[in-house]
């Protein structure tokens, strides 16, 4: 045991004196892959940040059928009992909204508390909520034939799609999430190459050290460990200061996204990724650092 | 110590460089290896070392068959036998001491065992007192004397040296030699391939000599 943990020190001490012979080559590789590895950090940092936003906002796509300002309560009742009646597959639920009720929830809001009270009648219209089935297919074209057909009922008013964004926004982060995987894809391909070839270079330029050492009677775990400690050093140390990029990224980034938020009257910051996936991602990169080295040192010391 | 059964070793189809080779070392021997150049020593040394396999034969190092041993058990054959090759391959960029450590880093020993045993090793070949010293600055017959130490630092059962003395003024190249000789009365089994006549005639217990081509006979002179 005492053995093996002085082989590994020794290791560690071969690495730290290699890499100090070479600080700034060492320093360039190390700036180089932080960027790279900043990059799929910036991406999950922003779905990881709008993913809350899209859950929040009610995901059901749901279809307001405003009535004719001077239809009756019963005409109104008419055009729900008629939706009902249809029996379409696509519609979940169907509600009526009195307009007294939507006055009183409007009401409710502060700011507009103070509008409505210089108003002498209700200016709202009876509404009909239709909730849509998320299981359908081709929700967004469902929901605009709906639309279509209602729209040409008598004493209807308008037809408003309220939540079809909604969908369209998870389809778009389903992309994201494609596009971030692929992006994480080339990363890890570009930091397996960069560390290939660092320690190709390396194992070159040692090439006298790893002679001698199996003249000795080395191992080739003992030639090797040096390189993977190598590679695994390098890409955490890579990782840890691709977190303090993207810590530094994110400030500017989020003032200027926090100016636009408050325009919405809202808030909106793009976070950090959690810390379990900081080090998910930092355990990640070492282990492709120790893998690419070793591919890189079994290929390149047969001599 | 070392067994050659019909040994053969070429490095293309038709150019042979041992041909049938059979010869024994017991331990504890000190055995000349000499012949004309390219006659083929630095090949039958290195095939003792197992840093080359032989054509066709057996070869029996330290009880061991090298033709069986599978490349994990090679390293540890290796750090049995301490090689002195004919470039002492020192490592520049350490100095005499790290050169010294780096066998006992391999075997695992401790950064103060390594240091005093390294320590011990160059004392024995006369280089006390130069232990931060790079190889660089040292002199030839001191960058051999410092193979040497690297050489038997592990404490080896054989030594083998390949013309450690070539390049050498006569004093130094007996110092050398008086290193190997003393090392081979304590027990350490030591061959060493030259062409130095006047050396052999002073230190050699044994010597093999070895012609180029096929060797029909592999002679054996042995002096007082």
């Amino acid at each position: 045991m005492n053995r093996w943990l002085v082989q590994h020190r020794y290791a560690m001490t071969v690495v730290l004196r290699r890499l100090a012979l070479q600080p700034f080559s060492f320093l360039t590789n190390l700036v180089v892959l932080a960027l790279i590895l900043t990059l799929p950090l910036l991406g999950a940092s922003v779905l990881i940040s709008v993913q809350p936003l899209a859950k929040e906002v009610r995901a059901t796509p749901v279809l307001t059928i405003y009535m004719d300002p001077n239809a009756s309560q019963a005409q109104g009742k008419e055009i729900e009992k008629r939706i009902l009646d249809s029996g379409d597959p696509a519609i979940s639920k169907v509600e009526f909204v009195r307009k007294e009720d939507a006055l009183n929830q409007l009401k409710r809001n502060q700011a507009w508390r103070q509008a409505l009270e210089v108003l002498e009648d209700n200016p709202l219209p009876d509404a009909i909520v239709v909730h849509l089935n998320t299981s359908e297919d081709n929700l967004a074209q469902i929901a605009n034939a709906l639309a279509k057909q209602w729209r040409t009922w008598d004493r209807v008013a308008m037809v408003q799609l309220d939540s079809i964004w909604v969908q369209r926004l998870e389809a778009l982060l389903r992309l994201a999430r494609i596009g971030l995987f692929l992006v994480t894809v080339v990363v890890a391909l570009v930091v397996l190459s960069a560390v290939f070839n660092t320690v190709r270079m390396q194992a070159l330029s040692q090439r006298d050290e790893i002679a001698v050492a199996r003249l000795v009677g080395a191992t080739e775990s003992f030639v090797r460990r040096p390189f993977l400690y190598q590679g695994a050093l390098t890409c955490a140390l890579s990782c840890l200061l691709a977190f303090v990029l993207t810590e530094v990224t994110l400030g500017p980034l989020n003032d200027a996204i926090g100016s636009l938020a408050k325009t919405y009257n809202t808030l909106f910051r793009l976070e950090m990724p959690s810390a379990s996936i900081l080090l998910t991602y930092l355990f990640c990169a070492c282990l492709l650092g120790a893998l690419s080295a070793r591919w890189s040192v079994t290929r390149n010391t047969r001599f | 110590m070392i067994q050659f059964t019909h040994v053969y070793k070429s490095y293309a189809a038709d150019h042979p460089v041992l041909q049938d080779i059979n010869f024994s070392v017991a331990a504890g021997e000190f055995v000349f290896v000499t012949g004309p150049s390219g006659a083929g020593k630095s090949t039958l040394l290195k095939l003792v070392a197992g840093l080359e396999a032989p054509t066709r034969g057996r070869i029996d190092v330290n009880g061991q068959r090298l033709d069986q041993l599978t490349p994990r058990a090679k390293p540890y054959l290796r750090r049995a036998v301490g090689v002195i090759l004919q470039d002492t391959h020192l490592l520049y960029d350490r100095n005499a001491i790290e050169n010294v450590m780096l066998p006992l880093a391999v075997t695992g020993h401790s950064y103060a065992q390594s240091l005093s045993r390294a320590r011990a090793a160059l004392q024995k070949v006369g280089l006390a007192g130069k232990e931060k010293v790079n190889p660089m600055a040292l002199s030839g017959g001191e960058q051999q004397r410092l193979a040497i130490a690297r050489a038997i630092v592990n404490r080896p059962a054989l030594l083998i040296a390949d013309e450690p003395t070539a390049n050498l003024d006569r004093e130094t190249a007996r110092k050398v030699m008086t290193v190997f000789r003393d090392f081979n009365q304590v027990g350490v089994t030591t061959l060493v391939a030259t062409h130095d006549e006047e050396l052999m005639a002073e230190f050699a217990h044994r010597v093999l000599i070895i012609e180029p081509g096929r060797m029909q006979d592999f002679p054996v002179r042995r002096s007082a």
